[in-house]
Formats: C-alpha cells, sequence, structure tokens
C-alpha cells in the first residue's frame, strides 16, 4: 500500500474531493441516463410507446447537464494529474476509443429521435443507434476502469497486444463492464417509476428493477471471480479496510429495503435508497483503490500523491473547481426543481 | 485530430452565435407580440438544439482525443493550460443547464426569465469558446513557465492563460463564429425568400442573421490586422509563410495569390502592393519584414498551404465585408433593395463563405505553427502517442465526422421543410398577426 505523506496541500485535498465527487454524479444521473437506454431494450410491445415518452420526457432537459460530470472528471485529471491522463489515454486508447464511439452515437441518436422534423421510419433507426450505444458506452466505461487496476498499465513487455490490448481484455476489466451496465439499468428502472402516472407502468418499471438488480447481483459475483481470475484478491481488499467493508456491508444491506421500497411504491425513497446503494458500492471501491490512480506494470504505480500538478496549478484548479460549484450547482438545483418537481409534465412546446 | 477539431469548431461556433440570433427575434416577439417572431424562436431553437448536441458529443470525444493522441503534449501543457480547460468546463455546464431549460421551459418559465436563459446560452457558450482559444493561443505564444532540459519549471497557470496572443486571437475567434454563422443562417433564408417572396419568417429571419452577421464582418479585418501584428512580432516566421514572403525587405509588399516556390524561394504571379506589408505588419511604410531566409528550413511551415489558405480567408472576409456593407447601407437608405432579386442571389451564394473563411483561419494558425505543437519549444513530432496504427483510430473518427456531418445536413433540410408547413408565416405572405403572449 503506498504511503499518504502527512500534510499534503488542501487544495489537493479539494481536487480529490471534486474528482470522486464527479465520478459519483456521473454515475447517479448520467448512469441512469445510460440506464433508461437499456431499459428500452427490454419493452415489451403494449405500452411500448408511452414507456418511451416517458423517458424522453425525463431525459430531455437534464441529459446534457448530467454527462458534464464526465467532462469534468476529464478536466480534473488533464489539469491536476496530467500523467495519470496521458497514461490511460496512451494504454488504454482502443477502450476509451470504443467509449467515445458510444457517446457520439448516444447523444446523437437521442436528439435526433427528438428533433427530426420527420417522424418516419429514421426514428427506428436513431432508436436502434440509443438502446445499443446505451449498452454499449457504459461496458466501455466498466472496461477501463477495471483495466486500472488488476495487472497495470504500461509497455513492460514491448508489443502492440501486450501494451494495448492485454491490460484491458482479460476477465476483471470486462466484468466490470458488464456489472456497470446492469447497474446503471437498475438505477434508470428505480427512478423512472416516479415519472409516470398511469399505475401499470410503473409496475412495468418496478419488475425491471427487480430484474436489473439481480442482474447486477449476478455479475457483481462475476466481478469478484474473475478478479480473482486475474490475480487479484479483491474479497480479501475489502475486507482488509474498514472504511471499504463497512460500506460494502451498507450498500448489501439496503439491497432488501429497496425491495420493500419497490413493493410499497416508495417513490423517492426508493430514489434515495437506490442511489445511496451505488454511492456506496462506488465508496467501497474507492477506499481500497485509494491513494492509487493507476496501475502500472513496472510497478511505479501513479498515485494522488506522486502524479498531481505542481501547487500554482492546484490552487487554480482548486479555485475554478469552487468557484465554478457555486456558479454551478444552484443553476442545475433550479434545472432540477423545474423539471423534476413532483407531477412534473412536460413543458415543450 | 485536425479533422474532429475542423468539424466541432463548426458546430462550436453555431452554438456561439446562433443563440444570440435566437434571443434577437425572440426579445421581439415579447416586445411586439407578432407570431412571426414566435415561429421563428421555435423554428431556431429546433435547429439550435440539434448543433448543441452534436457539438456537446464532438466536444467531449475531443477532450478524450486530446489525449489519445498528443499524450506527451498534454502531459507537459495539463498543469501549464488547463486553467482555461477548467473555467471552459464550468461555461459548459452553464450552457448545458441552459439549454435545457430554455428548450423544454416554454411553458414553465416566466416569459422574461425564459429569455433570459436564452440568452445565457449563448453567452456561456461564447465563454467557453474564449476560455479554449485561450489555450490555442498559448500553443502559439507560450507564456507563463519556463521550459528546462524536457521539463516545465515555475508554472504560473494565470500568466499562461493570459498570454500574449489571448486578447487579439479570442476576439479574432468570437467575431468569426457571429459572422460566419450569420452569413450562413442569412444565406439560407435568402435562398427561400427567393423560392417564398413575401414570407414573413424568412424576411425577418434573414434581417436579423445578416445584421449580425454584418457587424461582425466589418470588424472582422480590424482584428485580424491586430491579429497580424501580433504574428509579425511573435512568430515572425508564420507571418513570413502567409505571406510567401522569402527574402527580409524593408518597405516590403504585399503579396495577393501567388504560387509559392519554395525551392527557388520566390514566387509566381500574384500581385505586388508595394510597402502594404510592411504596413500592415508594422504600422510603417518602410519597417523591415523578417523573409523565410532568416529561419532554418527545418523550422518552415508549409509554405504553400499556409499562403493559400491565408487567402482563401482574407478573400471571402473582404466578400462578406462588402456584403455587410451593402446590407447595412441598404437598411439605412433603401430598405426595399434588401429583397431585391439580386441581393438574394448575392447572400445565398455567400452562404458558405464565412465557414470557409474560418476553417481556412484554423489552417493557417494551425499549419502556420508547424513543426512546432507549442511554439519554440515542443516539436509536433515529439508529441505523438507511442501507439503505433494510428491510422486506423483515425479513419474510424474521419469516417464518423463525415457520417455525422451528412446526417445533420439531412436533418436541417426536413428541418427547414417541416418549419415551412408547419408555420403559417412562413409559406404565403401571412399578415403579422398581433398574437399576444399566451396565442
Ligand atoms: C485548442 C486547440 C486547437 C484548435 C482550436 C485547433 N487545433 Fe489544429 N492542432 C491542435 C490544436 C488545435 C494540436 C492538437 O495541438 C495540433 C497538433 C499538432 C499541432 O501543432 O497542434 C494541431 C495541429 C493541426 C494541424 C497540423 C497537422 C498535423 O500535424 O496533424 C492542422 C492541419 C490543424 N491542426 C488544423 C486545424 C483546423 C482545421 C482547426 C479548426 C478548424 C484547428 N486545427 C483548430
Ligand atoms: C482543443 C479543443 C477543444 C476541446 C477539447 C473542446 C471541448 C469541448 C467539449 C468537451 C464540449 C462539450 C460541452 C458542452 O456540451 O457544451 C465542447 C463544446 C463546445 N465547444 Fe469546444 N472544444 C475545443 C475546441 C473548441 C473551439 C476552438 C471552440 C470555439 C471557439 C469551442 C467552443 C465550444 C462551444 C461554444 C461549445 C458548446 C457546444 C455548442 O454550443 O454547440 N471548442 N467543446
Ligand atoms: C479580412 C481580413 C482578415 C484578416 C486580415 C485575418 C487575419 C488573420 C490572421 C493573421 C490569422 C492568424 C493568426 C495567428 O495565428 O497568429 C487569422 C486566423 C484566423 N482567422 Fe482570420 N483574418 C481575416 C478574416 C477572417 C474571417 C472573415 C474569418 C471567419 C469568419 C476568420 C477566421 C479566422 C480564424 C478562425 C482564425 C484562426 C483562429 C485564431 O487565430 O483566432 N478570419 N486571421
Amino acid at each position: 500500500m503506498p504511503e499518504i505523506p502527512a500534510g499534503g496541500s488542501a487544495m489537493l485535498w479539494v481536487v480529490i474531493l471534486f474528482l470522486g465527487l464527479s465520478l459519483l454524479l456521473y454515475c447517479l444521473l448520467a448512469g441512469a441516463d445510460f440506464g433508461a437506454g437499456i431499459l428500452e431494450i427490454f419493452m415489451g410491445r403494449d405500452h411500448r410507446r408511452t414507456q418511451r415518452e416517458i423517458i424522453d420526457r425525463a431525459l430531455g432537459p437534464v441529459w446534457e447537464a448530467n454527462h458534464m460530470w464526465l467532462i469534468l472528471m476529464v478536466v480534473i485529471l488533464f489539469m491536476g494529474f496530467p500523467l495519470v491522463y496521458s497514461k490511460v489515454s496512451t494504454y488504454l486508447h482502443l477502450p476509451l476509443t470504443a467509449m467515445l464511439m458510444g457517446i457520439i452515437a448516444r447523444g446523437c441518436s437521442f436528439t435526433f429521435r427528438h428533433y427530426d422534423a420527420v417522424k418516419g421510419r429514421s426514428q427506428r433507426l436513431y432508436t436502434l443507434f440509443f438502446i445499443y450505444s446505451s449498452v454499449w458506452t457504459p461496458f466501455w466505461l466498466g472496461v477501463v476502469t477495471g483495466a486500472l487496476v488488476p495487472g497495470g498499465v504500461g509497455l513492460s513487455r514491448a508489443g502492440y497486444l501486450e501494451g494495448y490490448v492485454w491490460p484491458w481484455l482479460r476477465p476483471f476489466p470486462l466484468a466490470l463492464g458488464a456489472f456497470t451496465v446492469s447497474l446503471f439499468a437498475f438505477l434508470a428502472a428505480v427512478y423512472l417509476i416516479g415519472e409516470s402516472r398511469e399505475k401499470i407502468i410503473r409496475e412495468r418499471f418496478a419488475r425491471r428493477a427487480y430484474l436489473s438488480s439481480a442482474a447486477a447481483m449476478v455479475s457483481g459475483g462475476l466481478v469478484f471471480w474473475a478478479a480473482q481470475k486475474d490475480g487479484v484478491d479483491l474479497a480479501a481488499r475489502f475486507m482488509g479496510s474498514p472504511a471499504s467493508l463497512a460500506c460494502v456491508a451498507g450498500a448489501t444491506l439496503i439491497m432488501p429495503l429497496i425491495w420493500l421500497g419497490l413493493a410499497r411504491e416508495w417513490g423517492w425513497a426508493s430514489r434515495v435508497l437506490a442511489g445511496a446503494q451505488v454511492t456506496l458500492i462506488l465508496a467501497a471501491w474507492f477506499a481500497v483503490q485509494f491513494p492509487t490512480l493507476v496501475k502500472m506494470a513496472d510497478g511505479h504505480d501513479l498515485t494522488f500523491f506522486n502524479a498531481h500538478a505542481p501547487e500554482a496549478t492546484l490552487d487554480q484548479l482548486g479555485i475554478a473547481l469552487l468557484a465554478g460549484s457555486a456558479l454551478v450547482l444552484p443553476s442545475l438545483f433550479f434545472l432540477f426543481s423545474v423539471f423534476k418537481s413532483e407531477g412534473a409534465g412536460s413543458g415543450e412546446q | 485530430m485536425a479533422v474532429s477539431l475542423g468539424f466541432h469548431i463548426i458546430f462550436a461556433s453555431i452554438g456561439m452565435a446562433m443563440p444570440f440570433l435566437m434571443a434577437l427575434s425572440h426579445y421581439r416577439w415579447i416586445r411586439t407580440g407578432k407570431t412571426v417572431y414566435l415561429d421563428l424562436t421555435k423554428a431556431w431553437s429546433r435547429g439550435v438544439a440539434i448543433f448543441f448536441a452534436t457539438g456537446a458529443v464532438s466536444g467531449t470525444a475531443l477532450s478524450f482525443e486530446l489525449g489519445l493522441l498528443w499524450p506527451r503534449f498534454m502531459e507537459h501543457a495539463g498543469p501549464i493550460i488547463g486553467m482555461p480547460f477548467s473555467w471552459e468546463g464550468t461555461a459548459f455546464f452553464l450552457e448545458a443547464i441552459a439549454i435545457g431549460l430554455f428548450l423544454y421551459g416554454w411553458k414553465r418559465l416566466s416569459p422574461w426569465v425564459h429569455w433570459s436563459v436564452g440568452l445565457a446560452v449563448g453567452v456561456t457558450g461564447v465563454l467557453s469558446g474564449i476560455f479554449v482559444v485561450c489555450a490555442n493561443s498559448w500553443m502559439n505564444n507560450p507564456a507563463g513557465f519556463e521550459w528546462f532540459d524536457g521539463n516545465a519549471l515555475h508554472i504560473d497557470p494565470v500568466r499562461a492563460m493570459f498570454n500574449p496572443g489571448w486578447k487579439t486571437q479570442t476576439l479574432h475567434m468570437t467575431l468569426a463564429a457571429f459572422e460566419a454563422t450569420g452569413f450562413a443562417v442569412g444565406g439560407i433564408h435568402a435562398l427561400l425568400l427567393l423560392r417564398r417572396p413575401g414570407s414573413a419568417l424568412h424576411r425577418e429571419a434573414f434581417k436579423i442573421a445578416l445584421l449580425i452577421g454584418s457587424l461582425a464582418a466589418l470588424l472582422q479585418p480590424l482584428s485580424g490586422d491586430r491579429l497580424a501584428k501580433g504574428t509579425a512580432i511573435r512568430q515572425p516566421v508564420k507571418l513570413a509563410a502567409m505571406e510567401a514572403h522569402f527574402h527580409t525587405e524593408r518597405g516590403a509588399s504585399l503579396l495577393i495569390g501567388g504560387i509559392p516556390d519554395v525551392a527557388g524561394k520566390r514566387v509566381r504571379y500574384g500581385i505586388r502592393i508595394p510597402y502594404a506589408l510592411s504596413f500592415l505588419a508594422r504600422g510603417d511604410l518602410h519597417a523591415e519584414v523578417k523573409g523565410m531566409e532568416e529561419f532554418p528550413e527545418s523550422d518552415w511551415p508549409p509554405v504553400l498551404v499556409v499562403h493559400a489558405a491565408f487567402q482563401v480567408m482574407v478573400g471571402a472576409g473582404s466578400a462578406l465585408a462588402a456584403l455587410a456593407l451593402a446590407f447595412l447601407f441598404f437598411s439605412a437608405r433603401m430598405p426595399r433593395l434588401l429583397l431585391h432579386r439580386r441581393f438574394l442571389i448575392a447572400a445565398a451564394l455567400a452562404t458558405p463563405l464565412g465557414f470557409v473563411a474560418l476553417e481556412a483561419g484554423w489552417t493557417v494558425t494551425e499549419v502556420g505553427r508547424q513543426p512546432w505543437i507549442i511554439y519554440g519549444i515542443m516539436r509536433t513530432r515529439d508529441a505523438l502517442t507511442p501507439m503505433p496504427g494510428l491510422v486506423y483510430p483515425f479513419l474510424v473518427f474521419t469516417t464518423v465526422y463525415v457520417f455525422l456531418a451528412a446526417v445533420v445536413a439531412w436533418l436541417m433540410v426536413r428541418h427547414i421543410r417541416a418549419a415551412d408547413k408547419e408555420f403559417p408565416s412562413a409559406s404565403a405572405s401571412a399578415p403579422d398577426r398581433p398574437g399576444g403572449l399566451h396565442a
């Protein structure tokens, strides 16, 4: 375990906090956006229109803003931890490119579906792109995250495959990709229940929520198994730190509560519980990883403390983040309060 | 990379300027209550939505692509020039929030709040454009650090962001966005007016778009001149390449057109205007202007490309400035000529000119800086990713962008056709019915 140096500049902690926060909010908000697309795949023929309209209405006003958290993460890495940004983008070039293709396809097809002036046959094509890129993109997001852990990246052995392919084409990253997909679908299902007024639709989404939570548990198990195959004793690592143990325990204990909430139609409480669960999973992950950012094949892992930018830069970044959030958070709050207050219908003309 | 940027920059420019056009029309609607302005605001806002989403995803792709292609550049540049990017992030965020509120807020926000969020989309769009161009300007005018043995020391992000070129370059870029968008939109509505004379919607759209484009077009040559003066001092070899100016001279003449013969260090054909180059670059008819010969050939940018691109930019800029003068003169003195067939044809022909100038301008800046990625500090080839087989991701990205550009163009055609049918004010010579706020 790498050393955590005492002291450290205050701004470094601000920057780390914002990095964690953006990842969390990206998963909670954009993750649910992706999930809504995933759920569309499993929509039965009946009520398909209503369900799709609900999804359109729920995402329309907020999806652009939700995806900003990813950009914020990139900016923080680029300015605050440039070495991490450059190593990750060099060695994970291929999965990142795959993810980008998904981001492009998804954002465009969602908007085109909504704004194409002629609602004709092209709609089916947009939907096709939208739903499959909604699976594709989070899958690669999981793969990229997973590739940072087991064997490490970096050119220990020369060669294209060793350098650029094997670090991510292995059980653990792939399993993490599958887990991410099912987790996002689960989030979306729970969030969407509250967006519909008709009981039958709410029941549909609730059923999806049960199914996807089961899928998340299965793929979560798969992650542990795959980690074992990749030579990472994930279970031991989770048990090793009290913080992560507490988070894992919390996430597990919330599960029955969520099921209860779904059965009793708790509305907002269910959403909060599902969000809390994802938060705990991420927190547990953060606790075992900290302070490592990227495992390098040569053993010189990049951490928050050895890969950060010089003090002057961190100060400016911290100021930008603090001042920026003073502007962004109230506006974001306004956005959500306009569109996500109880019983919000569409305000578009 | 150049393909992605070339693509992104079109969407970004429209994202910067279009909300202002929309806000102007929206303002007139709230003030006059004429439905034509309401229709126009709505028709434009749908276009904005499509362009915004495409601009946003292409921008997201860019923020990764910079790292995918130039990891070594980003590793060093991040701590120095990350600051404008972090502010850019904030501006984008606000813009994305504002656009959500605007597009879906018609019924939920009071008219003036709604109008203000629309304007906020434009303001934050322009701010993000300014921030990112600060970063580009730093690549041209590196400042705020000391380069020592391949490492940056004494980093000062504030000085890097406000490098010597930032004011002129951001001004020029912002004007370019307004000019290119104004004339492109105005040109399309001119074309539609030719087909359907008397359409109130297209007439008002044409006037608003050309008004904004024209104001920018008249200021643009002035700002370009300021920019060139900075280039003459800080990047003399780029200026020399723009002018295909091989030999150092006093009282240098300005070259228009011509084909540079790099090996022979001379230019064939072309028109020379005596003393003009010295005046433009230095503000003095007899000033000395350094020629390419002063610099080692290994530091020369591709002269032919830079010179040609510069001619294209200035040529297109001059044509648009002439059109702008005509527009403003007609508006003030002979409003009837504004809708004259010949003028509409001229405006329709000018549709792509602004964007041609904009792309040419970026070619001048970017190709003119070669072989450097950070002028005088780091060479482009040293910044490239070590990953082999780069041609494949390049092909993939290029295909995707070309495909997207085609789809967006197709969507716009459909959108214009549909708006023509949907809004009564678009089709015939509908009278400007006063409609009140809740019509
Ligand atoms: C903020 C940054 C930025 C912006 C706004 C632009 N570029 Fe750029 N461009 C770069 C940042 C950059 C870069 C990544 O930093 C490169 C790579 C090598 C270099 O010198 O700068 C570059 C290089 C570069 C090259 C050199 C060719 C090469 O070595 O690959 C060309 C032809 C262009 N660009 C073209 C464009 C065009 C057509 C643009 C817009 C329309 C544009 N650039 C905007
Ligand atoms: C290195 C180059 C660039 C990067 C990394 C970059 C990054 C981004 C990102 C991440 C977005 C999406 C954010 C959103 O949804 O609003 C975006 C959009 C945008 N970019 Fe860029 N950008 C670059 C170049 C430029 C340039 C040169 C300009 C303009 C002068 C520009 C202006 C904009 C604008 C105005 C938007 C908002 C989208 C819209 O309104 O259509 N960008 N860019
Ligand atoms: C007619 C007079 C014009 C002059 C004298 C002029 C001058 C210049 C110069 C000298 C540069 C290179 C700056 C540098 O790299 O240091 C430049 C870049 C550029 N020009 Fe122009 N320009 C003119 C018109 C236009 C027009 C009409 C547009 C677009 C509508 C335009 C868009 C651009 C862009 C986008 C760049 C690159 C971005 C930048 O450096 O900010 N220019 N221009």
